[in-house]
């Protein structure tokens, strides 16, 4: 094999595609996007809470409606002199969302309280509806018992939990489980699409050079597995590259960035129960101006390489067996499973990093480039499982590099048709 | 003294025996034909030849050195799927296909700049090769195959698809090529280009070499026994001679083949009876009868002789 064909190789396929506008484009134009789609992402969960709910209250002890008006007073309309059925046709009419009536019996005795609805409103309107209630009831509970008023205090105070992690060199550290969450999802969801992004780029090149036919004549120079080393180390150059900017942008950034996202999220007062349910885990309170470990930046850029070799020869494998672009779907599907799969493990595992789910799913080599580095992001994750993943990887990059080169090596021969899986295990055979 | 050395090799694709236990040599400083019909596995012998399938069994050698990447720079090969990268500049792809030869920088850079202005395309250095039309393109195609100076060129097929202005160039640059004492291999499924061009010949047949050697030595062993007739009138009365294969016909031609030492002059006794003959001529057969003699009528699919 000679180390300066492949860099020759790697040369051409890493300038031609830097010079190219396209490339120029996506990259100023993707973290835009990121940005954008985080932004909304935020604005959703901050802003959409509170939807214009309109519940009537028919409070038969005239005691639990002043305290839900103090509350929310835009969100309860006292409908206390209405009879059931007028109150069910205004549902009915959509004049109000629903209503619940309170009678004596919901607070001296444990009777449960309804709310009749057209339509049930979703889960964060029930919980802070129910919240809503719980307070107002206990409150005219703790009235009727006569208790002092230390234990109302009691009742009324809030427990409140900071999170500090302990490093191992013994300081302790505000923990922002919330702002790594969003780092891990974000370095899951980079390295989720490049794969499929420079993985597809590769097998385009791999069938343009078919298409060409000037396949022929490079290997009549070169051999193939010389071209396909340099074309996947060119593309990951190119990756490297991208991402590298992307990395000097984001902490040019985030000292900016930090104090916008804590202002939009910042002034936002939710109930605490409603915002861990619409925000799906976080609180959009918890921002903070980022602090993220070197280490972490360095597992990011050794899994997006060792994810982007594993997946990249296969996707060149594709390239060279196939004939056109189009013919490319039949490959495709059983490549994107794995990756989805991992996709998916890396959502759960940004809630729970440290479930079995999650453990699992970032030792299976095609999951764990998406899995682990989100794990890494949020929790301490044990270092015989970075390292055990890490080996798993390069076996198994090891086994689909040997697989692909045969392929590869037959494949770019092949004019006219494409194979199938019968065929490209015919080729490996042969290769 | 033979530059190309094919012993007995052999590939097989699956069940498909693509070359048979072939062989055949180059001499250095002539231009060789390789011939067959399509599927014959031409293509095939030359991709080993070039080190880019190895064969099954057998042996290659190239200047006496076994094929090797070391050979590949010794040789200049423009396959019959040929193209390139169309998004690259001229001047960029040449140096980087002399590069992949082996070339250093400078050198690629020099030869690339020495061909264009060779061709009257100096201008074209900056241009994509998306940009240019066909025959510029076949132009690049040639200098690509030549611009790194091999001693050995091969063509497989090099004129299909050439316009004619371009393969009358592929013409020249082939006899000036032999003129500098290099060796020319080339393929075709096109008789009548090995008979104005070659000095040696392989014929391929289902992946085996059936007749090899100097042209004009085969062509004089058959003797002359084929008959050019020209003529005016009804050419229906050809289709009532005997022990004779016609090759080339047409309303007012016909190439005859003479079979069993029949009497040629009954031939002209039959055509003067019908036709008005302007032309009666005993020459050596066609390449393409001599390779229907060889192989045997019922072995080829004679369109692929057109």
């Amino acid at each position: 094999m000679s180390i300066q064909k492949i860099f020759l190789v790697l040369k051409r396929e890493y300038i031609t595609r830097l010079r190219s506008k396209g490339f120029l484009i996506a990259t100023l134009l993707i973290p835009l996007g990121m940005i954008a789609f985080i932004g909304v992402m935020v604005a959703i969960t901050t802003w959409d809470t509170e939807s214009q709910h309109r519940i009537g209250i028919a409070d038969h002890t005239e005691t639990i409606y002043p305290r839900l008006e103090e509350t929310s007073p835009a969100k309860y309309r006292d409908l206390s002199n209405l009879s059931k059925d007028s109150l069910r046709s205004l549902v009915l009419s959509e004049t109000i969302d629903g209503y619940v009536t309170i009678t004596d019996d919901n607070i001296s005795d444990q009777k449960p309280l309804e709310y009749i609805s057209s339509g049930s409103g979703g889960l964060s309107l029930q919980s802070t509806l129910k919240a809503d209630l719980r307070r107002a009831v206990q409150s005219e509970r703790l009235n009727r018992a006569k208790v002092s008023e230390e234990v109302r205090q009691i009742y009324d105070s809030n427990i409140s939990m900071r999170t500090r992690t302990l490093s191992p060199e013994g300081t302790e550290k505000e923990a922002n489980t919330g702002f790594l969450s969003i780092v891990g999802l974000i370095m899951g969801v980079i390295i989720f699409s490049a794969v499929i992004g420079y993985g597809g780029m590769l097998t385009r090149s791999v069938i343009e050079e078919k298409t060409n036919r000037i396949i022929e004549i490079i290997t009549s120079s070169v051999k193939p597995i010389e071209l396909l080393l340099g074309k996947m180390a060119g593309v990951g150059a190119l990756g490297i590259t991208q991402l590298g900017f992307w990395i000097a942008t984001f902490f040019g950034l985030a000292a900016a960035a930090g104090p916008i996202i804590s202002m939009v999220a910042g002034p936002v007062q939710m109930p605490a129960e409603a915002a861990s349910q619409a925000s799906g885990g976080f609180d959009p309170a918890a921002f903070n101006i980022p602090e993220i470990a070197p280490s972490l930046i360095i597992y990011f850029v050794l899994f997006f390489i060792l994810g982007y070799l594993l997946y990249s020869s296969l996707f060149a494998a594709i390239g060279a067996a196939v004939d056109s672009e189009t013919d490319t779907q039949q490959f495709m599907f059983p490549i994107m499973i794995p990756i989805m799969i991992g996709y998916f493990i890396m959502i759960r595992a940004m809630s729970d990093p440290d479930s079995t789910l999650a453990v699992v799913g970032s030792l299976i080599p095609f999951c764990t480039p998406i899995v682990m580095i989100t794990r890494i992001a949020i929790t301490d994750v044990p270092f015989w499982q970075i390292g055990l993943s890490i080996i798993l990887m390069l076996g198994t990059f090891a086994v689909t590099m040997w697989l692909s080169a045969k392929i590869y090596s037959v494949g770019i021969l092949s004019y006219g048709n494409s194979a199938n899986f019968k065929e490209l295990w015919k080729w490996i055979r042969e290769g | 003294m033979s530059i190309i050395e094919v012993n007995s090799i052999s590939k097989a694709f699956g069940a498909t025996r693509a070359v048979q236990n072939v062989s055949f040599e180059v001499t250095k400083g002539r231009i060789f034909g390789l011939l067959g019909p399509n599927g014959a596995g031409k293509t095939t012998a030359i991709r080993m030849i070039n080190h880019i399938l190895i064969p099954d069994n057998g042996t290659i050698s190239i200047n006496g050195i076994d094929a090797s990447p070391q050979t590949q720079r010794m040789i200049g090969y423009m396959p019959e799927e040929r193209g390139l990268y169309k998004k690259m500049k001229v001047g960029e792809q040449l140096i980087y296909l002399a590069r992949l030869k082996g070339l250093s920088r400078a050198e690629a850079e020099q030869t690339t700049r020495h061909w264009l202005k060779r061709f009257d395309a100096a201008d074209w250095y900056n241009k994509k090769v998306g940009e240019l039309s066909k025959g510029m393109s076949q132009k690049i195609q040639f200098i690509a195959t030549i611009a790194h100076d091999p001693d050995i060129y091969i063509f497989d097929e090099p004129f299909s698809g050439l316009d004619p202005i371009n393969s009358e160039m592929l013409k020249q640059i082939v006899i000036e090529l032999r003129e500098q004492g290099k060796t020319v291999l080339f393929s075709t499924h096109r008789m009548e280009q090995v008979e104005q061009m070659c000095d040696d010949i392989c014929l391929f047949n289902n992946g085996r070499a059936v007749l090899k050697g100097n042209l004009r030595d085969i062509k004089q062993s058959f003797g002359q026994n084929t008959v050019l007739l020209e003529f005016e009138g009804n050419h229906r009365f050809l289709d009532k001679l005997q022990h004779v294969r016609i090759n080339n016909r047409s309303t007012n031609f016909a190439e005859i083949r003479v079979l069993d030492g029949q009497d040629m002059q009954q031939i002209l006794k039959t055509a003067m009876e019908h036709a008005e003959i302007y032309k009666f001529e005993r020459v050596e057969p066609s390449l393409t009868d001599i390779f229907i003699s060889t192989v045997g009528e019922d072995n080829i699919n004679a369109n692929d002789l057109a």
